[in-house]
């Protein structure tokens, strides 16, 4: 009632990712990609009707009922007129068959490489990650991959990565509180939220910036984006995502 | 085969910690990864529908699991029921492990949870959540054990009745 803010922002960090779907393009998601299973739904009604998408699930082009809590769920099968094994899946993107590659991390460095193998030594592990056989076989041959990672602190943007798990044709790295866009090898600005400010964004990167030319800010939701967000994700599935 | 060839995990730590090599193609392409074989002794798989002998529909997604059956030795399968040989045959196509792989059937009605089973049941967040953050205890392992049996007791109770 009263001052409620017309968007979160979860919302933007969904809104960022959808922004960068191109219509017509195929796009495929993994496990625990909650943010890029309603990014790539917002996209479709949003600007990128004729987007494809296949998730993990094997699912292509699905229309779910609702959007699940598991992106392995089969509800993300329903409507789909083929089911994918994982393997078809591995095989089309290293046949070079997948535009654009959603990826998670727990760490990411100024190459936009990525760590979701092990925090800490090998000897001693702190945590031990789920592990990445996606990272590592898809960052090289997907056609550009986007990483999303919710959480934007020193911890997770780091100088060093524990573990180099993936490597490759990382094009956009989206933040709580930035988009990054690898240029020339190297992690860049390209906007900072309206959430966030530039001073944030240096204090909690752990890796030097270019800070040559100002960065501008994400463009804020629209009404069109926020109206079709509310219509691909009522139950707002995205705020399960950890930050 | 000894290994595979693959495309990526250029850049990546994990083939050096896992001792992968590399093979030139031979015929005139970009050296790649030879991932070595990995054979389990064994893999369970639950389907929702197997026959006595074991043959196996997976309905929805079959993510690793017909690629399992393939790589172990041996395949124990787990069903949520055992139907006629006369129901696969009906549509043969959708057998996604044949009886050729498999040592042993087991009548599991429920035996996926807390995960889950398509078209059968979803997974029971509830149930994942406590055995995750249950206390790492031989007390709370013991009283986890006690549950899951009752539940299991529970299942085939009620499927002798029929409901």
């Amino acid at each position: 009632m009263g001052d409620r803010p017309a968007w979160q922002p979860v919302d933007l960090i969904v809104i960022a990712m959808a922004r960068l779907l191109r219509d017509g393009e195929l796009v495929f998601h993994g496990v625990n990609s909650i943010l890029p299973m309603v990014a790539v739904a917002l996209a479709r009604r949003h600007h990128a009707p004729r987007l494809r998408a296949i998730n993990i699930a094997g699912g292509l082009n699905p229309v779910p009922r609702y959007l699940p809590r598991s992106t392995t769920d089969a509800e993300l099968t329903y409507g789909s007129p083929a089911v994918l094994s994982n393997e078809e899946i591995y095989d089309l993107c290293m046949r070079g068959g997948l535009d654009t590659v959603f990826l998670g991390a727990a760490q990411v460095d100024e190459a936009g490489r990525t760590n979701v193998s092990r925090i800490g030594p090998a000897d001693r592990p702190k945590v031990k990650l789920p592990g990445g056989g996606g990272a590592a076989a898809m960052m090289p041959t997907a056609g550009r991959v986007i990483v999303s990672r919710a959480e934007h602190s020193r911890r997770s943007f780091v100088e060093r990565l524990d573990v180099v798990t993936g490597a490759g044709n990382v094009d956009r790295v989206v933040t709580s509180r930035c988009v990054f866009r690898r240029v020339d090898g190297r992690l860049q600005v390209e906007s900072v939220h309206p959430t966030s400010s530039p001073e944030e964004v240096v204090e909690q990167t752990g890796f030097v910036l270019d800070q040559r030319e100002p960065w501008p800010q994400t463009e804020p939701p629209t009404e069109a984006e926020l109206e079709a967000l509310a219509a691909v994700d009522p139950e707002r599935v995205r705020d399960l995502e950890r930050r | 085969m000894p290994f595979l060839p693959v495309a990526g995990f250029q850049g990546s730590d994990l083939p050096e910690a896992l001792g992968w090599k590399t093979v030139h193609d031979p015929y005139g392409g970009d050296e790649v990864y030879a991932v070595p074989r990995l054979q389990p002794d064994w893999a369970v798989i639950h389907v929702p529908e197997a026959d006595a002998e074991g043959n196996a529909r997976i309905y929805g997604t079959p993510f690793w699991d017909r690629l399992m059956t393939r790589g172990a030795r041996r395949v124990i399968v787990t069903a949520e029921s055992i139907v006629t040989r006369e129901h696969l045959a009906a549509q043969p196509e959708l057998t996604a492990i044949p009886e050729l792989f498999v040592a042993a059937v087991v009548h599991a009605p429920g035996g996926a949870w807390p995960g889950s089973c398509f078209p059968l049941y979803e997974v029971d967040y509830a149930a994942a959540e406590a055995y995750a953050t249950m206390p790492l205890d031989a007390d709370a392992l013991t009283r986890h054990l006690a549950e899951t049996a009752a539940r299991d007791r529970g299942e085939a109770a009620r499927m002798e009745s029929g409901v």
